[in-house]
């Protein structure tokens, strides 16, 4: 595989987790386990190093202009690094399937809920000027997020976009910004336990990384001028497709 | 305060774009330095998170929010213990 290509896998899920305040994961693993033949821990191990260069990237011009919610990020992080700390330590004991169909029934009832509520969308792009609520919701599904992030190689942006955004309070640019200011931490925890086994390729990595950071680059500058509720709608769509790519994964017969 | 906080963000960023570019180009002209700079690279990039949580914790202790700064500090031990329990033998 070219460093080209590897190049273009980072970029785009560079670009898709800036925009969505997800970690990309969900573009690395599978592009490179599926259609390239990586091993799936290599994969993984590579794709949660993408994750922290494409939050870092991202987040780093986010916080410079005022648009992630620091104090949320903070207080959330403390249950999602408890959450991926819990997660990888029952890593081997949870059925994968019940996971997976888990990660499915949350994945398509918040696209059904952000399609439903896109038109309400906030396009508020800097920190206050709303009330934050729900932090018992926010807490808890951090704490999943965390442990889907420990056990599946994700940054769990999925889960705390529509944590933030539907239970919480926050404006969909400020949600995306303070996700991506979280997922890198989240995703820390688990890359160490991989990187300390020896399983984190660099080689294989560098590539994908100097992709990521450009797309991120690109993509934290398209978010204040693209419309929330489009950026809603395409979040909505994004979740459905992957939330029933993984229940077809499992009731399909492939997972 | 946010802007530590970003500096720091930048500051690990860069440094792991930066080698990760160079050991594809090494890697590209066959370079025996390429695995070297990548391992570099990726380790300036896994710095980052503790790096940025570090800066965080005391931006908001300076800034006279000592709970946010505890729950800043109460992450990075946990990513320090991480970090520690994976590299034990």
């Amino acid at each position: 595989m070219t460093a080209v290509v590897l190049a273009l896998v980072g970029a785009a899920a560079g670009l898709l987790g800036s925009l969505m305040g997800v970690g990309g994961g969900i573009i690395v693993v599978p592009a490179l386990s599926e259609l390239h033949g990586v091993p799936f821990r290599e994969a993984i191990a590579v794709s949660l190093v993408v994750i922290i260069a494409n939050s870092s990237a991202s987040s780093a011009a986010y916080v410079e202009r005022g648009a992630s919610d620091l104090e949320v990020g903070v207080v959330l992080e403390l249950a999602t690094v408890a959450g991926a700390i819990l997660g990888s330590a029952v890593a081997g004991l949870a059925p994968v399937r019940t996971l997976k169909l888990l990660f499915a029934g949350v994945a398509i009832y918040s696209a059904v809920s952000l399609w439903l509520r896109r038109h309400r969308a906030s396009d508020a792009q800097v920190v206050g000027g709303y009330a934050v609520r729900g932090w018992a919701p926010g807490l808890a599904v951090s704490v999943a997020a965390g442990a889907m992030s420990g056990l599946l190689g994700i940054g769990g942006g999925v889960f705390k976009m529509p944590a933030m955004t539907l239970a919480m309070g926050l404006p969909f640019k400020v949600a995306a910004a303070t996700s991506n200011f979280m997922i890198g931490v989240t995703a820390a925890a688990g890359a160490y336990v991989y990187w300390g086994r020896g399983e984190v390729n660099a080689e294989l990595a560098a590539p994908v990384v100097v992709g990521a950071f450009v797309g991120a680059r690109l993509g934290s500058s398209l978010l204040a001028r693209l419309p929330a509720t489009r950026l809603q709608t395409a979040f909505a769509v994004f979740l459905a497709i992957m939330g029933g790519r993984m229940a077809w994964s499992v009731l399909g017969g492939a997972g | 305060m946010n802007r530590p906080v970003s500096l720091a963000l930048w500051a690990g960023t860069f440094a792991g774009v930066a080698l990760c570019l160079g050991a594809a180009v090494a890697h590209a002209a066959a370079w025996p330095i390429a695995p070297r700079l990548a391992r570099l690279g990726v380790l300036a990039i896994l710095l980052t998170p503790p790096l940025r949580l570090a800066v965080t914790a005391g931006a908001f202790w300076r800034a006279g929010r000592r709970r946010y700064a505890a729950a800043a500090a109460i992450v990075l031990l946990a990513l320090v213990v991480a970090a520690i329990r994976a590299a034990a033998p």
